[in-house]
């Protein structure tokens, strides 16, 4: 497939030429697929149900078996291959509302949710929190995400970066709303599990509690299976637990969203380490038909220096974290410097700090502008007091007596290396120096601990040491067995393994019941349209992102206490309505073009509308030239823009933010609606001295009352006989 | 290249990286964002998370990314 087009629009398109193209004769095949288009279009306009695809493969065979008409087979089987060929896109279409080539105007995902690898619904949930609706919001975001608190604290949050508003002035604040919402509907009880499919009897085996473990248990224990978590460690959440430290995360919250998948009938085995205490054979024995690996990447790679190994104050900063995180509170050393620039560095160091380490230091081969971690983790970092010594190359760890006295390095300067195009450090010759320190942590990324799986000859493995897997399915290379999370894509976010554990249990309830695999990456189902909220369009202009609240410094530097505390529920509710509701406007842009090309009016300053190029925005500025025509709600092909007339006023939305409201004019003889004195005015400008504006002295006329009376009250012209 | 979270890139080619999947073929040309580059060494091998606009999230060896910035 071509994906700049659309196969289920090309179909409908092909279909609507048969009258006209005459290519069908027959009367019983013309009704017949005239039947089918009409429920094709009604899939495009988003109005399918769950029996439109049936109906449609039931009609297609009637065509094919109504031999009277041999070109009406013809087309009928060229239409079946079509539906064949293109089953899972005419799926997507029809129950997931998604047209994945952008091609539907109504069936056109939001950037945001295009951007979640769990692709949950945004606008949806955005939006019944604008509405006070947390718990339904809750409900929504579970459907693809099961862990909706966790990623509200700890979520990269690709969806912000797409976020459309942010071509205006800064995103909306969709992981904390989530955080919010999922707080909200746990406080109030309302935080609930979707209904359970009926146990089907079969077993899965998912090896691995993190976040990509517990997103497949929960999806496969909702298709009704029977499941069983196997876990190295003594609790749930994987790297959630002991890699993100809890000042980021308390443990209450994986702890709470954890239960809610066991009480899905999920059994937990902790302390349990595959290819330790069980392995394939024995969980066979059990049972278990499919398995799902999301054992993480949990082993730190070693620097590879000097007096790595020679020193017991020398840590991996997995281990270290992970130790501190099941509660070791012993401060690793007074003076620690913490290797690498990663998110991992800066954990370990602020970690380090809440321990009560007096100095820590982060020492990074590049410049600050190279570093990988997040930016506001760096800013959080320097705020609480750690050090940065950019382009340092550690080269030995020093001491004596076992106890580790300094880190020898040397500086380095960035230069660009032949045939690459990065820029990579180079010592400076002579440029050795001396870093103290009592404690050192190497933070230089993680790998997978492949010892696990030596019983495993046939699982294949990608030069990066990953585990290989189709990632339409997240099948590995051996039959009924299944990957996601950092095992797979090495150390990468909470939201991918979540969303490749879900496509994992898709593919393995497909695999349970002897259903074909699908071809493409599954689309984000749409879940909801929830009418507009109305704002006017100063209120949306002027609404800002809030800042975060933080715990107080000092507080921050000696406790695992939470750092953001989140927001006000009047906060929460207010930047809820920043969203402009791209799940409605497609961004096509008709709109502006008719109203400044065709109308010559540039009402709609909408520059946000190009991803390449936005430009100024400001829905305030319709207000001061609209002159309510409605041209661009007549072009606008989702309803996005809407004009009505609201008592004596006519008002121009654009997703609910109103742009303009005008009073209206009635007739003075018939009450009749006229339009708005500018509209009016525009029409007499085109028009010039041919019309003169219709009165009858007392007030305005429209046309109807000034054709049957004259103008000015003079003869009638168009009496009626 | 050192990609950023945020950098503006499109999917100038196919790549002949391990990671590439056919379906892939159907991402080049598109444009979007970084949204995961790697946050943990920078390494230039590692596959990193774009966000392609209409397409969605995937995990892309570097090699067939071009900045548009």
């Amino acid at each position: 497939m071509n994906p700049s087009q659309c196969p289920v629009h090309e179909t409908l398109l092909e279909l609507q030429k048969i009258p006209a193209e005459r290519r069908i004769i027959h009367p019983r095949s013309r009704r017949l697929f005239e039947e089918i288009a009409t429920l094709i279009q009604d899939i495009v306009a988003a109005r399918a149900g769950a029996d439109h695809l049936p109906s449609i493969d039931a009609l297609v065979a009637e065509v094919c078996a109504f031999t009277d008409d041999p070109a009406g087979v013809d087309t009928g089987e060229w239409l079946k291959e079509r539906l064949t060929e293109y089953q899972e896109v005419f799926r997507s279409h029809a129950l997931d509302r998604n047209c994945a080539a952008s091609v539907c105007d109504h069936l056109t995902p939001a950037p945001c949710q295009m951007a979640c690898p769990a692709g949950i619904d945004v606008p949806t949930y955005v939006s019944l929190i604008a509405l006070g609706r947390d718990d339904e919001a809750i409900e929504v975001i579970r459907r693809d995400n099961p862990l909706p608190w966790v990623c509200g604290l700890v979520c990269t949050r690709p969806c912000e970066l797409m976020c459309v508003r942010a071509r205006i002035d800064t995103p909306v604040s969709i992981k904390f709303l989530k955080a919010f919402a999922a707080e909200r509907a746990m406080s109030w009880g309302r935080y609930h599990n979707p209904p359970k499919a009926a146990a089907t009897g079969r077993k899965v085996c998912v090896i691995g509690a993190g976040p990509g473990g517990l997103s497949a248990a929960y999806y496969l224990a909702l298709h009704g299976h029977a499941v069983r978590v196997v876990e190295a460690l003594p609790r749930a959440g994987g790297m959630i637990l002991v890699g993100i430290p809890r000042y980021r995360l308390p443990s209450d919250i994986i702890d709470r969203e954890v239960a809610k998948i066991e009480e899905l009938g999920v059994e937990f085995s902790f302390n349990t380490r595959f290819g330790k205490d069980v392995d394939l054979e024995s969980l066979r024995a059990e049972g278990f038909e499919a398995f799902f690996f999301a054992v993480g990447a949990h082993a730190s790679f070693n620097l590879g220096i000097a007096g790595e190994n020679d020193f017991p104050q020398v840590h991996g900063a997995v281990d270290f974290l992970q130790r501190v995180a099941l509660g070791e509170r012993r401060c690793p050393g007074k003076n620690v410097v913490v290797i690498g620039g990663g998110n991992v560095a800066i954990d370990a160091a602020r970690t380090c700090l809440r321990l009560g380490s007096e100095q820590v230091t982060i020492a990074y081969r590049r410049t600050r502008k190279e570093m990988p971690a997040d930016h506001e983790e760096v800013e959080q970092a320097e705020e609480e007091g750690v050090h940065f010594e950019m382009l340092t190359v550690p080269m030995a760890v020093t001491g004596d007596h076992g106890q580790v006295r300094a880190l020898h390095c040397l500086k380095a300067k960035l230069v660009t290396v032949t045939g690459s195009n990065r820029q990579s450090p180079k010592p400076i010759e002579g440029s050795d120096y001396h870093l103290p320190a009592d404690a050192v942590i190497s933070a230089i990324g993680q790998r997978v601990e492949q010892q696990w799986f030596a019983h495993m000859p046939g699982l294949t493995w990608t030069h990066r040491d990953t585990i290989r897997v189709n990632t339409i399915t997240m099948e590995t290379s051996l039959p009924g067995i299944f990957a996601a999370g950092d095992a797979v894509t090495g150390p990468a976010t909470v939201i991918e393994a979540i969303g490749g554990g879900k496509r994992a249990a898709i593919a393995i309830d497909r695999y349970l019941g002897g259903i074909p695999q699908p071809k493409l990456p599954p689309v984000p189902v749409r879940q909801q349209r929830i009418p507009y909220i109305d704002v006017p369009a100063h209120t949306k202009m002027a609404l800002k992102r809030p800042e975060m609240p933080l715990l107080g410094i000092d507080r921050r530097r000696t406790t695992f206490q939470q750092v953001e505390l989140g927001y006000t529920e009047n906060q929460a509710r207010e930047e809820a309505r920043r969203c402009l509701r791209c799940d409605i406007c497609r961004r096509c842009g008709k709109c502006v073009t008719v109203c400044k090309e065709k109308m010559g009016v540039d009402a709609l300053a909408l520059g946000y509308l190009s991803f390449d190029h936005p430009h100024e925005s400001d829905f305030r500025r319709t207000e001061q030239r609209c002159i309510s025509c409605g041209a661009c709600a007549a072009n606008c092909p989702t309803g996005a823009m809407r004009i009505e007339d609201r008592g004596d006023e006519r008002i121009l939305s654009l997703c609910g933010t109103v742009l303009s409201r005008q009073p209206l004019l009635f007739c003075a003889d018939c009450g009749a609606v006229i339009g708005t004195e500018r509209y009016l005015a525009f029409i007499r400008g085109r028009l010039g001295a041919l019309a003169p504006a219709p009165h009858n002295g007392d007030g305005p006329q429209c046309d109807v009352c000034a054709r049957k009376k004259g103008h000015h009250g003079g003869s009638t012209v168009m009496a009626a006989t | 290249m050192v990609f950023h979270k945020g950098q503006m890139v499109r999917v100038r080619r196919r790549s002949s990286d391990e990671s590439w999947e056919e379906y892939m073929d159907g991402l080049v040309g598109s444009r979007g964002m970084v949204t995961d580059p790697d946050s943990q060494i920078n390494d230039p091998d590692s596959l990193i998370e774009v966000s392609l606009e209409d397409k969605g999230t995937f995990r892309l060896p570097q090699d067939c990314l071009e900045v548009l910035e």
